[in-house]
């Protein structure tokens, strides 16, 4: 079958028929966006890399009994996060290594790059610093685009409840970006759980 | 009631009611109330935007690529996941083929053929054929493995891929660095961690299997080393040096 001409739904169903490279084609497609979802979740590449194995391999097995009710990235993402979130269970009170500064092939910004790699890391490095309750919620609506709606399907809770870790995530990157600096006092809010004073302000700020 | 009091709706807002205002928690009727005075309360507007410059960083965080070597890891495990486990022959299937071919009977070419049936089947040590999806482990280990080491063929390395890909275990070379001096003795390359890595017996010896990026999707390359004699100046502790592709 020609693999670039091909839905992901048709890879699934070939893939059930017995063409032997079809998962790795629909496997190729996703990885990337993958990748950054365990990798942010997670916060730990070798981590982040046994999930997505393990997520793949329990895919490849289950995807004979995909349905197309869903998407099939909804499904291949579901079984990813599900892996990602079992493994920060287990690993709960264990440290976990910073994320690489950049990654290969990152794309490089020849205008401002000093400044817009700076702003990246400060972001990063505020988003490793919430819970993960609130992280991941985060990671699947802000950074990848996941509606309310699929995040909750994804995490498997309540609409409601992603908007509101959400929120309180929010805050809190707010406060750690510097894009409340003076409006914390204003709004009357005691600091929380973040670590402010430890945190880098961003120094180009326009207001 | 003196009319002065405050309600939860009046400023000054916290920032948690706010952050709920913006992200829509709250239901319509207290959203409705809140939201025009909020917007008619410049600090409070603010902290709106402030929000918002919060979530503009977080969806201008640039994708992350995949890295090559955990692309092929991964790659090498559905390739061995698609590969079919080597069946596992009985004695009396095994008797039964022999006999078929050989067109031969009696109790002593019989009794023959069954062994070298079995000398033929190259078998994982866990076949899992009979367990229901999902129940075969993927998980990598380091362990070192108790019990005798994987039996393996000359010829029929690839049957043993999917166990070895499970291991990240160098048996007699100890680390990677022993690895990359043997595999530096058959003038292979490699400074990176290998996809999979076992102790294997071969003719009843005791050898080092390494799966490692076949140059392709879907492909790798089978280094099967001696861990007596391999190093940096021995090309012959290379035992075997094969690429393999997938098929179902």
């Amino acid at each position: 079958m020609t693999a670039a001409a091909s839905s992901d739904a048709d890879l699934i169903s070939a893939h059930a028929a017995g063409d032997p490279y079809a998962f790795s084609e629909l496997v190729k497609r996703h990885r990337d966006r993958m990748w950054a979802v365990a990798l942010r979740t997670l916060r730990d590449p070798e981590e982040a890399a046994d999930a997505l194995q393990e997520a793949f391999i329990s895919a490849f097995r289950a995807a004979s009994s995909f349905r197309a009710e869903s998407q099939v990235t909804t499904w291949l993402h579901r079984i990813v996060v599900n892996a990602c979130l079992d493994r920060m269970r287990r690993r709960q009170t264990r440290p976990t290594v910073p994320l690489p500064e950049a990654g290969p092939g990152e794309p490089v910004a020849p205008r401002d790059a000093m400044s817009e790699r700076e702003t990246r890391l400060m972001v990063q490095d505020a988003l490793a610093e919430l819970p993960e309750e609130q992280r991941a919620p985060i990671v699947l609506v802000d950074v990848e685009g996941y509606s309310v709606a699929e995040t909750a399907q994804l995490l498997g809770i309540a609409e409601g409840t992603v908007k509101s870790r959400c929120a309180r995530g929010r805050a809190k990157l707010a406060k750690v970006l510097g894009h409340l600096r003076n409006q914390i006092a204003d709004a009357n809010v005691p600091a929380d759980g973040v670590n402010v004073q430890a945190q880098p302000r961003r120094q180009w700020e326009d207001r | 009631m003196t009319g002065t009091e405050r309600t939860p709706l009046d400023p000054p807002w916290s920032l948690d009611l706010l952050a709920d205002l913006h992200a829509g928690v709250l239901d319509e009727r207290t959203e409705a109330e809140l939201r025009p005075r909020v917007m008619a309360d410049p600090d409070a507007r603010a902290v709106l935007e402030a929000l918002d410059a919060t979530v503009m960083d977080l969806h201008n965080l640039p994708p992350i690529p995949m890295p090559r070597e955990v692309a092929d890891r991964i790659d090498a495990a559905l390739a061995a996941e698609a590969r079919p486990a080597a069946p596992v022959v009985s004695l009396d299937e095994a008797r039964k083929r022999r006999n078929r071919r050989l067109g031969l009977g009696g109790g002593v070419l019989a009794a023959a053929a069954a062994a070298i049936g079995i000398a033929l089947v190259v078998a994982p040590q866990n076949n899992t054929a009979d367990q229901p999806p999902g129940a075969q482990q993927t998980q990598t280990s380091d362990k070192p493995v108790s019990g005798p080491p994987l039996a393996v063929k000359e010829g029929e390395f690839a049957a043993a891929v999917p166990e070895v890909l499970k291991a990240q275990n160098y048996g007699p070379l100890d680390n990677q660095d022993r690895l990359a001096g043997c595999l530096k003795g058959g003038g292979i390359t490699s400074t990176a961690k290998p996809l999979g890595i076992s102790p294997v017996s071969l003719k009843g010896k005791t050898a080092v299997m390494a799966i490692l990026p076949g140059g392709a999707p879907g492909q790798f390359r089978i280094v099967v080393l001696d861990p007596d004699t391999c190093g940096p100046d021995n090309p012959q502790g290379v035992i075997a040096d094969t690429t393999i592709k997938p098929t179902r």
